[in-house]
Order: structure tokens, then C-alpha cells, then sequence
């Protein structure tokens, strides 16, 4: 993960910034996709879903059918 | 002591004893009581009004066990046990808003506000959320049955008593002209009582109009002790009633809005039960309370008051002075008894006391509550003796 994305989530975790947390872990599942670490973009993409579900965030949808996509979720 | 030595209590209020000391003062007992009064009937637990929109919860430890009453998208209530299916770690620390689901701060693991087990990240490893051996469907939070009357949630731990509206049919029907929408009052409306008494001792001072002229003088100017009668439904509720209940609130004459369509009974009538095991209700024209008894040791109970009108609007601020009086009235009836229930919780370690002796005129819904406790603690083969 480049390192301002890790600052920037560390920040919205000290926060406790829901719709920052989405954003900023969505976004470093999407560079772990392009990067073609399947695993990797799966793991940060559970936890932008996890905020999100818990937000009532409308992306958890989103999130959600591209993890169960990839057989990761049900 | 044995909790099965009960059959002083049994007999009729004129030849009974109340019960033995050690219903106050042993653990032992104070557990029996715990499966037998209040985990096998229906005991009240919080009220709606601490949750009033979706996604709202309430943790409460409710004698040992932590459970967690949840207002769902369907804004219906419900209680689980607050605990997550993964590792046992305490779902909901305070109350307030829980949001979309119910998320577990250890792993993650994420469950409706309807007790479904969403999502388990990384259960089956990083980025991997499913795993054979992990079915969802198995896994939601254990439920615990509750059900809401007069804005009280109540809850049957064991899952083994009548149907609510059965348990409960006899008081419906009594107050039936009062089965209308109930509004809080606010946060003043809202106060508790930290005492040093087992949770019985405070239903048992709530049940008799008795002490009223000694303890709560100030009744005597609108609500005097000749006015009242004894209300006893064995098995069920007990309490008192006054056919005379004209407090000045209001030096102008205001008055709150009553509830609508009530008998002439209720001009100036008012009620005061103690529906079993823990709630005690009062019902008047134009406002109503439940109190609710969260026993927390053999000898310290909380008293949550929560008071309720009849219309929506006197939650505004244009009722402020009205509602506050009202609240401070009752506050310190309610804080008249304190020094009561407590001093008869210290009476309680008195060697020779032999559970006390009922005046057959007065103390009628007391040994009412009494024998429905001992009831329940009798085994049948004893209670057939």
C-alpha cells in the first residue's frame, strides 16, 4: 500500500471516519486489482465492505457483488 | 435455609409470614429466585422509549446475563444475548446507535439488526469471507424472547411461559381503556434510584397504600390513605388504587391533555400495580409511569422510572414547567420510600425475624406477592403438600 494511503487510513481509523474508512479501503483494493493481487484487493475490499455495511453505506452493494464475484463472499 | 420452606407464606394472609430472611439476604437463594421469578416469567427489562429509531440499541446485564434490546428497520423490538457466536466478545458496550448492523469489535464478524449472521471477514482466511464449515444461517445471535406492552419491553429468559398476552391478559383487560400510544416525557421524565435492598422489597413497599400517611405526608392533601383500596390478582399483579388523585401541578389551572375515551372511573381515580415479577405500573388520566426493577444483587436493586403522557406534544418545550413538576413530584414520593425498602433490607439480617407478621386488612397485596413467589419456588410435590 503506498504510503500516504496508509497515513490516510491510519487518520480515518483514529477518526473513526466511516465513509473515509470505505473510501480509502476501496481504493487500495482497486491498486491491488490493478496490480493483479487478487488476495490482497479481496482483503482491503472486506474491509471497505464492513464499513460500509455497518455505515448503511449505499457502495456496500457494490463492494458486496464484486467480492461474491470472486468467491469470496456469499 | 431451604427455599422450599415456604409454607408459612401459602397460608392465608391472617395466619401467613412473610418471607424467611433468607429471600433478602443469601445467594443462594437470590439464584433460585433468578431462574424461578424472573428468568422463567416475563420480566421487564428496558423500555422503547431508550430506543426510539432503527438501528438503536441497549445493552443491559439483566442479572448476570448481557443482552441487548435492538430496534430494528421494521422499528418492531427485539433482545439477544449480547454476545458474538465467534469468541464470545460483548457485541454492544453502551447504548445508542449501532447503525446498519450489529458489528462484533473484535474480528468483525457483522449481524443484522435482526440477529442474522451478515458477514464473517477473513474467516476463511485474508480476503476470504466464507469457509465450508461456517454456515451463516446456524450462527445469528441467539434470541431471547421479548415482547412490548405499555412501552416496556419485557423478556422471558427461558422461553418457557405462556404466551405474553396470556401471562399478561389479566392486567390487559383490567387497564384496557388505557391500551392507547404512550409518549415519554423527555429526559426529566427519565430518573433512577441506586438502593441498597433486594428488587422484592421494592414491589412489596409499591404494593400497599399502608405506609402512605407515614411516609409520603404530602399525599395526605390529594390522595389520602381512606381513599384508597387494595387491588390483588393472585398469580398476576396486586397493588392499590385511589378514588382520589387531584395534585395541583399548575397554579393557572393547566392541565395535561388525558388520554382519550376513559370512563368516569378515572376523573379522579388512579392505579398503582405491581405486575410480576419487576415492573411496577401507574396509571392516571393524563400521565402514566413504569418503574423497573433491575435486580442487580441480593441487596441492590436500580429503579428506573420512565413517565409517559398521553399526547405527543407534551414532550415540547411549551409543557416544560408542567412536566418537570410532575416529574419532581414523583421523584420524591419515589425517594420518600428509599430509606424504607433499605432499612427493611438491614431488618432482614435480623436472626429472629420470621419473615413479619401481615395486617389482614392492609398488607392483602404484599402476601399476594409474596405467595406468587413462593409459588413459583415451591417444587410441586412440595406445593401439593
Amino acid at each position: 500500500m503506498r504510503d500516504d494511503l496508509d497515513a490516510q487510513l491510519l487518520a480515518a481509523h483514529a477518526a473513526d471516519d466511516r465513509g473515509a474508512l470505505v473510501r480509502l479501503y476501496a481504493e487500495a483494493g482497486d491498486a491491488a486489482e490493478v496490480a493483479g493481487d487478487r488476495d490482497r484487493a479481496a482483503f482491503y475490499l472486506t474491509h471497505a465492505y464492513v464499513f460500509a455495511l455497518e455505515a448503511g453505506d449505499a457502495r456496500a452493494e457494490g463492494l458486496h457483488v464484486r467480492l461474491k464475484g470472486w468467491g469470496r463472499e456469499e | 435455609m431451604s427455599v422450599t420452606d415456604l409454607s408459612n407464606v401459602l397460608k392465608p394472609v391472617s395466619q401467613a409470614r412473610g418471607l424467611p430472611n433468607g429471600h433478602y439476604v443469601s445467594d443462594e437463594v437470590f439464584a433460585a429466585e433468578r431462574d424461578a421469578v424472573l428468568f422463567d416469567t416475563w420480566a421487564g427489562l428496558t423500555v422503547g422509549a431508550r430506543l426510539p429509531e432503527p438501528g438503536d440499541a441497549v445493552p443491559v446485564t439483566f442479572l448476570g446475563l448481557p443482552l441487548v434490546a435492538v430496534r430494528g428497520k421494521d422499528c418492531g423490538i427485539r433482545v439477544f444475548q449480547n454476545t458474538c457466536r465467534h469468541r464470545g466478545m460483548i457485541l454492544v458496550e453502551e447504548a445508542g446507535k449501532v447503525g446498519n448492523v450489529i458489528r462484533c469489535p473484535y474480528h468483525s464478524w457483522c449481524y443484522s439488526l435482526d440477529g442474522d449472521l451478515v458477514t464473517t471477514p477473513h474467516v476463511g482466511g485474508p480476503g476470504q469471507n466464507t469457509h465450508d464449515e461456517i454456515d451463516r444461517a446456524t450462527l445469528g445471535l441467539i434470541e431471547i424472547r421479548a415482547h412490548v406492552w405499555r412501552d416496556v419491553v419485557f423478556v422471558n429468559v427461558n422461553g418457557n411461559a405462556p404466551a405474553f398476552e396470556d401471562y399478561a391478559a389479566d392486567v390487559i383487560g383490567r387497564w384496557a381503556e388505557f391500551e392507547k400510544p404512550l409518549y415519554h416525557g423527555g429526559p426529566e421524565s427519565r430518573f433512577q434510584f441506586d438502593v441498597a435492598c433486594n428488587w422484592k422489597l421494592a414491589v412489596e413497599n409499591y404494593c400497599e397504600s399502608y405506609h402512605l400517611p407515614w411516609i409520603h405526608p404530602g399525599l395526605n392533601s390529594y390522595s389520602r390513605l381512606e381513599d384508597h383500596y387494595n387491588i390483588e390478582a393472585p398469580g398476576h399483579y396486586s397493588g392499590q388504587g385511589t378514588l382520589v388523585y387531584r395534585p395541583t401541578l399548575s397554579e393557572d389551572g393547566r392541565k395535561f391533555p388525558d388520554f382519550e375515551g376513559l370512563s368516569g372511573q378515572w376523573d379522579a381515580g388512579a392505579e398503582y400495580l405491581a405486575f410480576y415479577p419487576n415492573v411496577l405500573f401507574g396509571v392516571h388520566r393524563d400521565h402514566a409511569y413504569a418503574i423497573l426493577l433491575e435486580p442487580v444483587a441480593k441487596d441492590r436493586t436500580i429503579e428506573h422510572v420512565e413517565i409517559y403522557y398521553a399526547a405527543p406534544e407534551v414532550a415540547g418545550t411549551e409543557w416544560d414547567d408542567l412536566r418537570q413538576t410532575n416529574a419532581k413530584m414523583w421523584y420524591g414520593v419515589f425517594e420518600e420510600d428509599v430509606f424504607v425498602v433499605e432499612g427493611m433490607q438491614r431488618g432482614r439480617h435480623g436472626l429472629y425475624f420470621d419473615g413479619g407478621k401481615f395486617s389482614p386488612a392492609m398488607d392483602g397485596p404484599t402476601h399476594c406477592f409474596h405467595a406468587w413467589v413462593a409459588q413459583r419456588l415451591q417444587p410441586p410435590a412440595a406445593a401439593a403438600e
